[in-house]
């Protein structure tokens, strides 16, 4: 009975660290990683997905209504949250190249679990996303206003007869 | 009614067919596809209510691009199908891609197992709800399937001597249970999910399967009892797509945002379940949702049981370490549903935290800062992060968080769904199959397991593309469609852009989210379900007075996040109503009125001399349940358990018993 009960602790344990956004490199800073071995990445070099490529004859306007979805939309709840907070605050007054920046951080890379490393500077950044848009993202996810984030923000923000 | 004749005079001239234009799908490797609607779109920015509409045609359409339906596509284009994915989101980008666990497979890679032992597990582990066909066929494909993912590329850890690596995992034990606990979880590192996705979407695209990114699944598109296809809203550009198939697979994912606090991304909005509802076919075991007992509150990300390993403890309004009183000698470490309910007790109390009082502490500044640095660093960014809160000093808002749904759509092992009727019993709809998520097979029954997530989707969605090449040969001609079909799908969609009432869809969201969160919870009694599905219909009607502010077409994520609220309301409703009828405790659902488990036998006690209950006065059955659309209102029915495998001298049926660990 106990050796059971311990079992499922470990394992509960363990359960719970493979649902963290862990990191191979790492493990050090990490802890709770379990005992999750290296990844040989061999799928990403073996089976390379078509390049992603920007989009052309977008107008800015349909840039932003598009990256906003695209914003809302991830992956993983806690890309979810905060990017569309990330939207809310700075889409609607990026600069076109900013925009360009932006399309490519949220759309190209295709674990979106990088997206959150690369936020909360778990992992570094490589350099084709570095830039503006990276810093911003960076200094946004650190809270340093502390704020409560409980959740996306509803859309009504953008509810000013603007679009 | 304007609306609706103005679409079907749209449809009725407007249809064009895909052969007319240039044949995008069939040469092009590119990712997002020309949309047809581009050369003679009709649609400007501006207030068209105008729907251009396009036709195409399959031999096989996916509706939903995570593992199960990449693995449905990529199994459907290799058997030479003619196949097109629909999907809201990217195909890596799928929920799937948050899995970071594993593929629970009997390799016998780590010490000697066996898949009936992993059967049993399964079948333990379900509550006796699960079908032990679908169980047996699952837990047996489970090593092919695993070694299939390793042929096609996937890059599993490997032991030292280059076989695949396997770890523990809840639930999962050797010797029927008699063991010890057994290691059967394969992964990718931390990013099996992910794999997952990369390795199938890169593969099915060398089988030429026409992905339609960023189109949202409207409707079924059925004609006399038979599925003929799906209707469409293609984002990028407002067009309206049918895609007309024989065959035609949903692989949609959950409906975890029914609830206010859920570990789901925002685009676990149960829209199969609600396609197949509107159809008119029912849905099944909805009430069976899995809480994980610490999710941030609001947030909902989830928070490691380690925290609670490490020392950390959870604490009521009034400073109270509560889980002594529950658990005396577990304390904070008792098992998951344990834990979850003690959290709900003591806010249903009166002592929850916060100004709403309505969640709990987890409290680690007691602990040595230099600890929580080392142990839990990813707690306290988390906890920063998404909380704003500094754990050094303040404890973590937490509240039990849902995490799966057992239920969904009814169907048999192959991955075909199905109605039931008393008279017939099961029946095969034709030209729908289910898998993943979104489907009731049902293996997870009243529990699901860790691990065993993944292995769904990829035995079921490998199981709906051979149930297809058995059944059909490419190329097969389409029996006729009526020009007008979907046209209330269109309706449904102008009405919505259109919609002027007075509650904004937030509001409404809000409202059944906070209502399933206190009535349809861990933890249920009768009086508070009644009361919850009471609210829930009431909120259901408000839905007429809806109001959205986006009138465009084009990318409108206002009018898909409300298409989405309607779809989680038909999953919110059908789950609280089954919840209420169910009475008795099994698996998930656990119910303070009714505390035991109500077979058709009394497990607890020696059988002999016990006469079995006819189905009507146990539970060891499957709700099924339907929705009229336009009232809300929900009829609930009842199907027997498949409580036989698929080869009795081969694996032998577990009869049930008494679940303890």
């Amino acid at each position: 009975m106990l050796s059971a009960f311990v079992a499922k602790r470990l394992v509960s344990g363990v359960c719970q660290a493979s649902w963290r956004p862990a990191v191979a490199e790492l493990v050090t800073t990490r802890g709770y990683k379990g005992e999750a071995p290296d990844d040989s990445r061999g799928d990403l070099i073996e089976i390379p997905l078509p390049p992603w490529t920007e989009k052309d004859g977008e107008t800015m306007d349909i840039k932003r209504r598009r990256l906003l979805f695209q914003s809302r939309k991830r992956g993983m709840l806690e890309n979810c949250i905060l990017l569309s907070l990330f939207a809310k605050q700075y889409l609607n007054t990026m600069t076109e190249h900013q925009l360009r920046q932006y399309d490519r951080l949220i759309n190209e890379p295709s674990n979106d679990w990088d997206i959150y490393y690369w936020a909360t500077e778990a992992q570094p950044v490589p350099d084709v996303y570095t830039g503006e848009i990276m810093d911003l993202l960076k200094e946004f996810t650190k809270n340093k206003d502390q704020e409560q984030r409980l959740d996306a923000p509803n859309l009504e923000y953008l509810d000013k007869g603007s679009q | 009614m304007a609306a609706v004749c103005t679409a079907s005079r749209v449809l009725a001239k407007k249809v064009l067919s895909a052969k007319a234009l240039p044949a995008v799908s069939q040469s092009s490797r590119k990712l997002h596809f020309s949309v047809y609607g581009k050369n003679n779109s009709k649609v400007s920015d501006g207030m068209s209510t105008q729907y251009p509409v396009v036709d195409h045609e399959f031999d096989a359409v996916v509706v939903g691009a995570g593992g199960a339906g990449l693995r449905a596509a990529f199994g459907l284009s290799e058997a030479g199908f003619n196949t097109a994915c629909v999907t809201k989101l990217f195909p890596t980008r799928s929920h799937t891609v948050a899995a970071q666990g594993g593929i629970n497979a009997a390799l016998g890679n780590m010490e000697g197992d066996d898949w009936r032992w992993h059967f049993y597990d399964t079948v333990k582990g379900s509550d006796w709800l699960g079908d032990q066909d679908a169980i047996h066929y699952m837990t047996e494909q489970a090593p092919h399937a695993v070694v299939e993912l390793e042929n096609f590329g996937m890059p599993f850890s490997r032991t030292e001597d280059g076989k695949i690596y396997q770890r523990a995992f809840g639930g999962q034990s050797l010797k029927f249970g008699k063991g010890g606990q057994a290691h059967r979880c394969c992964c990718v590192a931390d990013r099996t999910g992910h794999s997952l996705l990369h390795t199938l979407y890169g593969r099915s695209l060398r089988y030429d399967t026409s992905y339609f990114v960023e189109y949202f699944a409207l409707d079924l598109l059925m004609e006399d009892g038979e599925c003929k296809g799906v209707i469409a809203l293609c984002m990028e550009d407002g067009s309206i797509h049918r895609f007309r198939s024989k065959n035609t697979v949903i692989a949609t994912g959950g409906y975890g945002r029914t609830y206010f606090s859920c570990t789901s991304a925002h685009t676990s909005t149960g829209d199969g379940n609600a396609m197949v509802t509107r159809a008119g076919l029912p849905c099944q075991d909805l009430e069976f949702v899995q809480f994980h007992p610490t999710g941030i509150y609001g947030a909902g990300c989830l928070i490691t049981e380690g925290c609670r390993g490490e020392g950390g403890i959870l604490i009521n309004s009034e400073g109270e370490r509560f889980m002594e009183r529950y658990a005396p000698n577990a304390k904070d470490l008792a098992s998951r549903d344990v834990v979850s309910r003690s959290i709900t007790i003591e806010i249903r109390e009166g002592r929850g935290c916060g100004p709403e009082k309505d969640h709990a502490y987890l409290q680690l500044h007691h602990l040595p800062p230099q600890q929580l640095a080392t142990r839990l660093p990813g707690i306290s960014e988390t906890a920063m992060i998404f909380a704003g809160v500094d754990v050094t000093k303040e404890p973590i808002p937490v509240l039990p968080t849902v995490h799966y749904n057992m239920g969904g759509i009814p169907t048999n092992y192959r991955g075909q769904v199905i109605t039931h009727t008393t008279e017939e019993g099961d029946k095969v709809v034709p030209g729908l199959f289910a898998c993943g998520e979104a489907a009731c097979a049902s293996v997870h029954g009243a529990n699901r397991l860790g691990a065993n997530s993944l292995l769904d989707l990829v035995v079921f969605g490998r199981a709906c593309a051979h149930t297809i090449a058995d059944i059909c040969t490419p190329g097969e001609k389409l029996s006729p469609l009526k020009p007008n079909a979907g046209e209330e799908s269109v309706a449904n969609l102008d009405k919505l852009r259109f919609a002027d009432g007075n509650m904004r869809t937030s509001e409404i969201r809000v409202n059944m989210q906070k209502t399933m969160q206190n009535h349809a919870a861990v933890f249920r009694t009768g009086k508070v379900l009644k009361e919850g599905c009471d609210k829930m219909d009431a909120i259901y009607q408000t839905l007429d007075d809806i109001k959205t502010f986006d009138r465009g077409i084009v990318w409108n994520t206002d009018l898909v996040e409300t298409l989405e609220l309607q779809n989680l309301m038909l999953n919110a409703v059908q789950t609280i109503n089954s919840a209420e009828q169910r009475q008795e405790s099994r698996g998930a659902h656990s119910r303070e009125d009714f505390k035991d488990r109500m077979d058709e036998l009394d497990y607890a006690k020696p059988l002999a001399g016990q006469v079995r209950k006819p189905i009507e006065e146990h539970w060891r059955k499957h709700t099924l349940s339907t929705v009229d659309p336009k009232t809300g209102k929900v009829t609930l029915k009842y199907r027997p358990v498949i409580d036989n495998s698929l080869d009795a001298e081969d694996c032998a049926a577990i009869p049930p018993a008494i679940r303890s660990y």
